[in-house]
Parts: C-alpha cells; structure tokens; sequence
C-alpha cells in the first residue's frame, strides 16, 4: 500500500519517468545487437503498467518520454533527435500511436474498474443503509448508522446529521462522526437548510437530473460572508423536511459528483427513515393518549359507581322511613339504620380509598422512612383490626428480624389492607397467618388465608384499581382499590408485591423489603 | 342503650365546630344520651362558652374560621382542666399531633361513628371523674401491673423493669385505649428539657416490649400509633381498684 502510493504521488509522473528511465539504462548495452523495433517493445509494458496504475495522461507522458528516449538511445545517430531513413521514422511515429492507444485503453479500462469498485461500495451503503431503514428502532440509531457510512465510504473529515429540537427554535446534533469540531458557520447554515429546505454546497451535482437531488446555492449565497466547504443536504420527503446531512469533505478539492450523487440518495433514504420514526413516534403517543383517556373514563365510572352506590342505598334506606311517616316500628328503623351504617361505612372506606391513591399517585404521599421493627408495625395493624377478627390472625415471626428503612403508617396501611383482604376471602372463622422473614438483603412478608385462591390469570390483574377477582363475589363491601394502594405504597418503598397459590387452597401475598428501603431518601 | 348511669347532674359538653351538619348531628346524638350540650361555630365564641358554662368536656374541630383549633386548645388549657377531644380530618398528622401536644386528651378522625365519640368521652370522663390515684393495678392479657409496688408480672412471672421503663409502661397504662404522644413520655418521664429525643425513647420502648412482650409474637401492649405516639391497650377491667 505504501508503495503503491509513493509510486502513485505527483500523479505518477515521476514514476513513469522512473520506469522509462531504468527499462532504458537496462537496454544501452544492448542497443549494438537489438533492432530498434525489437526495443520498442520494451517499452510497452512500461506504457501499459503505467496506465493501469497511474491513468491515460501519465501513460501518453510516459508514451513521449518513451517516443524520445528511442529516438536519442536507439536509433542512430545516436543522442540527436535527428533519424537517418524514413523506416525509423515510420517505426517510431507507429510505437507513439501503438503506445497512445494501449495507454488509452488501459486507462479507460482501470477508470471503469474504479467506477465498478466504487458503485459497488455505493451500492453496499445504499443497500444497507435501506436495510437498517427497516430493521432500526430508533431515529437516533439511523443517523448515528448514516453518519458513519458518510464517514467511512466517501471519506468525508466530518459528517452530522441535525434536526430541529423538540421546541421547534434551535437545530439540535442527533449524531455526527468523524471530527467533533463544528465546521465555520455550521449552525448558522443547517439552520438556514432547515427552514430553507435548499442544499448548500452541492456544486458538483449539475450533471445529477434535476429531479433526484436538491436545489443547492452556495454558502455566500444562503448567508452573506460565510465561507465554508461543507455540503448540506436536506433530508426532504414529500411532506416534510426531517433534518439536514452535513458532510466536510477531506480537502480542498471538495466533494466529487460521485460523491455528491451519493449523498443526495443517503439523504433521501434517511428522509424516509426519519420520517417514518417520527410517525411511528407520533402514532405511539397517540395510542398513548387514547389508552390514557380510556383508562381515565374507566376510572371515572368506577369511581362513580363505587360512590354512588352505597350513597343510593343509604338514601333510598331513610327516604323510605320518611316516606312511612311517624308511626314506623322502632324495631324496623333500628334496623335500617345499622344498614345506612354499613353503606355509610362503605362510602367512607371508598373515599378513604381513593383519596390515599391519588395521593400516593401524585406523590403528595412521600414516604417518610424511619428505621421500624416489623414486628411493631404488625401490632398496630393487629389492634386496628375488629376484636372480632383479631384472634383469626397468626403470625409466624422469625426470631430475629433486622429493622427496615420504611414509612411506619404507609406499609401498616399496606399490610392492614391484605390482612383485612386475606379475613374477608377466608370462609368462616379460618386463620389468616402473617409471616416475617429475613432475606439474604430483604425482608419478606407474607399474608396467607385459606380462601378460594387466585387464578393465574388474575394474579397480575388484581392489583389494578377496580379489578374485582373472580372470588370477589363471596366478599363484598371492598372498594376495589385495596391491593391497588398496597402495591402502590410498596413500589414507593422500592419493594415489591405478588402474590402465590397455597397448597390446598389459598392465596399468599408476599411483600418484600429491600432491608435499606428508604435509605436512599 | 348501654350507657353509664345516667348523671345526677346532666354531664355538659361543648361542641365546637364550624359545620352546621356537624353540630346538628352531635347534638342530637348526645343530648339522645342526656348530655347537655352547648355549640359553638366559632373558635372565639367557644372560648366565650367555655368561661360562661364550664363544660365537662370540650369537643373541638381543628379546622375552624378565624383562630385556628390548635390556637383554640392552646387558649381553653390555660385554664381549663376538663379533657378535651380533638375532631380532625384525614392526613392531617401534624396538627393531631401539636394539639396533642398542646395539651388535648384524644382525638377523633372525621367521619368517625357515634358510638366511637361517645365511648371516648364515657372514657376521658371515667379518667378525670374517678381519682386516678384509686387505679393501684391494671391488668391487660397476661400483663399485671401494679403501680403502688410498682411491680408487673407477665403470665404470673415477675419482671425486672428499670425505673424509666416502668415509668413508660405506667404512663401508657394509666392513659390506657388513648394515644400518648412521645412528647408527653418524654416530658413526664424524662424531664421537659428532653422532649425532642425521640430516639432515647424508642430505644427504651424497645427494652420493654422485650421483656413484657412474648417472643415471636406482635406487640400487644405496647402499641405504636405511627406518627404519633404509643398507645396502651384498654385495660380488661379498668375499674378494678384492687
């Protein structure tokens, strides 16, 4: 490679030079014994070997050079320029036309060698830059992939590919490669491209048809004094414009029309990729809202419906003895009244309910960690239970439990939701057991009843606000939103919530801790 | 219907409240029970009635116009001796808190039943009516103690308890089925100039649940009340003299 490229600078000519003059030293000697057609055909393989390495111009010098130094070396007389008969003559005017055209020839075949090697390479860029159009994922991966490629095959020192910023007022870099230094006027000129929709610097492209590249002014043109060598393409779809490719050629010499032809189609195919991004991007958050919408009308009738409910009952209950008059059986209103109590009950757990979640949901519910001993925590939510329901509940301790970083009210509240959950789905007087054990760096909780169990199906489902499991029949009056604050507080604790099958029947909750949870408050 | 023995005299209370569906409803409620009842809708005129009526008890709405409940409670213990029950709403920690502090006996979470309010007063009465110094045991579960030797047994087994400790478990005893604040462990226990060491008291807390408590289980006498205090649960038979 290093020779080839010593031989080939300053265009070849000293090489060809070179070639001619040793080929030349090499026959002296022999000049007395050779004919002079004889000779002449030593120096067609310099000729030859010339144009395929070094191109027509530098094989037509090495031609002359050839033409001359016969002439001097070869024919006598020999050193003048002078020939003796006019067969010499003939034989050297017909070496530099044999010469010219072989040159020639081999030129032009090595010129289509190159164009086949590069539009190959073009072709490969093209083929996989539409490849990756399909395959990627993001716009941010295509541009990187894009100004790479612009990088890697036509050598460009600095290739960056701008869009505008989500606020729509400044370009923003979603990639570049190659140098990092912004070329002069950079900014200025992508924004000028962006809000022009014009190239910048595309000079070369005339003999590209008018259709399949861009109009291009040069960069005095787009803004007065700025001189700069770039090309700026715009990234153009029929509909819109998605960004700008900026390419920094190597050298002076600026970017040939190959070069610039295969630009404008990587500009076009990153058009299209950006576009479809940015439509996939939109029909996703539009999917986005309408889900959101959704889950909000659903919200909104389930909160609804769980108000409205008891709060119906409640009023149809003393409507009912208004209506009766004075004389109602004191018996009869005794009994409605402790059935207004228990809708009245029931509307307050569900305000209670949906005013924790919303709170947890906005945030306005921070944890406040303090260093708590489960077992504490398990005692409160105990003596907030029913009397009642008190002696149903078993707990399994391990003996020694390190104490948790946590929200003392919030994860009673919690676990007071999945004991009071785990009494209402257990038949009868069953036990309900509660467990604390530590992990290798949790803690771990767990509320087991001997209810109907949850099927796998609904094991995700039951924590979202309003799902009512399958077993939810066998215990009214909750509100739905339980297993949906419990969790919520959990997460906010870095902890996590599931639930498992027990072995007849039953269903395990099983909270865990991390043991610092909340130290990094 | 169970209700203590009717008074000789009908027990006053004042409510003050600045929600007139509030004032309807306990109202009816109590005088239902033959209290007599005075309302206020202001902060300022129940500090008027409390001087003008000497209730028995004070029923006060920490959310009022103009002086603020906790201003009201802070002004009515300057003087006044009898208990006072806080009605607070949900979340509203710090406040519950701070009248506490301030000096009020119980509080209630609005909405809260009748039957609730009713049996924090039959017990806040109980405890200023009756001589405290008559309560000489208290007895809760497997829990005995007895405050004159000040000794307590658990499951018949004596239990050493430090001085500080026993003081705890007593004060919580005493208050039994009312929340006290760390505040006021701290500032009878140890002294008012140890009020904000809250970690001192956790860690003598802890002590005695150790010893009173049973391994492997939950705490049941020595109970939190997160954000707040500690909370001894009501006594079996709070009125056993002994």
């Amino acid at each position: 490679m290093a020779l080839k490229r010593m031989m080939m600078s300053w265009g070849g000519y000293p090489f060809a030079v070179l070639l001619v003059a040793l080929v030349s030293l090499a026959l002296i000697p022999f000049r007395a014994v050779l004919a002079s057609t004889t000779v002449m055909l030593f120096y067609v393989p310099v000729i030859v070997g010339t144009a395929r390495l070094a191109g027509v111009r530098t094989s037509a010098t090495a031609a002359v050079i050839s033409f001359l130094a016969l002439d001097l070396l070869f024919i006598p007389p020999y050193y003048h320029l002078t020939v003796a008969g006019l067969p010499e003559w003939l034989a050297l005017i017909i070496f530099l036309v044999v010469a010219l055209i072989a040159g020639q020839q081999t030129g032009t075949l090595r010129q289509r060698e190159q164009a086949a090697v590069r539009r190959q390479s073009e072709l490969e860029l093209l083929n996989s830059l539409s490849a990756r159009i399909v395959s990627e994922k993001s716009a941010a991966t295509t541009a990187e992939f894009m100004v790479a490629e612009v990088v890697g095959v036509l050598g460009a020192r600095r290739a960056a590919l701008y869009m505008w910023s989500s606020n729509s007022s400044t370009p923003e870099c979603l990639a570049q490669a190659g140098s990092s230094r912004q070329a002069p006027g950079e900014a200025a000129l992508v924004g000028w491209v962006l809000r022009e929709g014009k190239a910048i610097g595309m000079d070369a492209a005339w003999s590209v048809p008018a259709d399949q590249r861009p109009i291009s002014v040069g960069a005095a043109d787009a803004i007065p004094g700025v001189v700069a060598d770039g090309v700026y393409v715009p990234l153009q779809t029929v509909e819109s414009l998605e960004g700008v490719l900026v390419a920094i050629p190597p050298d002076e010499t600026g970017m040939t029309v190959d070069d610039e032809r295969l630009l404008a189609a990587v500009a076009n195919l990153g058009a299209l990729s950006l576009h479809r991004h940015r439509l996939e991007d939109e029909a996703a958050r539009a999917q986005a809202l309408q889900e959101s919408d959704r889950l909000k009308s659903t919200l909104v009738s389930s909160v609804s419906h769980e108000l409205k409910t008891p709060l119906a009952a409640a009023t149809a209950r003393v409507t009912g003895l208004v209506e009766e008059g004075s004389d109602v059986d004191a018996a009869r209103v005794h009994e409605e009244l402790l059935n207004v109590a228990e809708d009245l009950d029931r509307l307050n757990a569900s305000i209670g309910a949906l005013l924790d979640l919303s709170r947890l949901e906005s945030d306005a519910w921070r944890p406040h960690p303090e260093s708590c001993d489960m077992r504490d925590v398990l005692g409160t939510v105990l003596s907030r239970l029913p009397a009642a329901q008190q002696s149903r509940v078993y707990f399994q301790i391990a003996d020694s439990i390190p104490d948790v970083m946590v929200d003392f009210a919030q994860v009673a509240r919690a676990i007071t939701i999945l004991v009071e959950n785990a009494l209402s789905y257990s038949p009868g007087d069953e036990p309900v057991t509660v467990g604390v054990a530590p992990l290798a760096d949790e803690i771990e909780l767990w509320v087991e009843d001997r209810g109907p169990g949850i099927e796998d199906t609904e094991k995700e489902r039951v924590f979202e606000k309003f799902y009512r499991g399958a077993a939810s029949a066998t215990a009214p009056g909750g509100t739905g939103l339980g297993l949906a604050i419990a969790r919520e507080i959990v997460r906010s604790h870095r902890g996590r919530l599931r639930v498992e099958d027990v072995m007849p029947h039953g269903a395990r909750f099983v909270v865990t801790f991390p043991a610092d949870a909340g130290r990094s408050e | 219907m169970t209700d203590i023995s009717a008074p000789e005299r009908p027990i006053r209370v004042l409510v003050i409240d600045d929600e007139e569906q509030i004032r309807r409803a306990l109202r009816s409620v109590l005088q239902a029970r033959h209290y007599d009842v005075d309302l206020a809708e202001t902060g300022e005129r129940g500090l008027e009635l409390a001087a003008e009526r000497t209730p028995d008890i004070v029923v006060l709405d920490l959310t009022l116009p103009g002086i603020s409940g906790l201003e009201a409670c802070e002004r009515l213990r300057d003087w006044y001796q009898g208990p006072i029950i806080i009605l607070s709403v949900r979340n509203a920690d710090a406040d519950k808190i701070a009248a506490l502090d301030l000096g009020a006996d119980d509080y209630l979470t609005k909405p809260f039943s009748s039957g609730e309010l009713l049996a924090r007063i039959r017990a806040l009465l109980r405890r200023t009516q009756g001589p405290d110094t008559s309560v000489t045991e208290v007895r809760s579960g497997d829990l005995r103690i007895d405050f004159a030797k000040r000794t307590v047994t658990v499951r018949g087994k004596a239990v050493r308890l430090t001085r500080i400790e026993f003081d705890v478990l007593a004060l919580l005893a005493k208050n039994a089925g009312r929340v006290v604040t760390s505040r006021m462990l701290l500032e009878s226990v140890w002294g008012p100039e140890y009020v904000a060491d809250t970690q001192t008291l956790r860690v003598h807390v802890s002590h005695l649940r150790h010893k009173i408590e049973a391994p492997g289980d939950v705490p049941r006498y020595v109970l939190t009340e997160p954000g707040v205090g500690f909370r001894f649960p009501e006594a079996d038979d709070p009125q056993d003299a002994g």
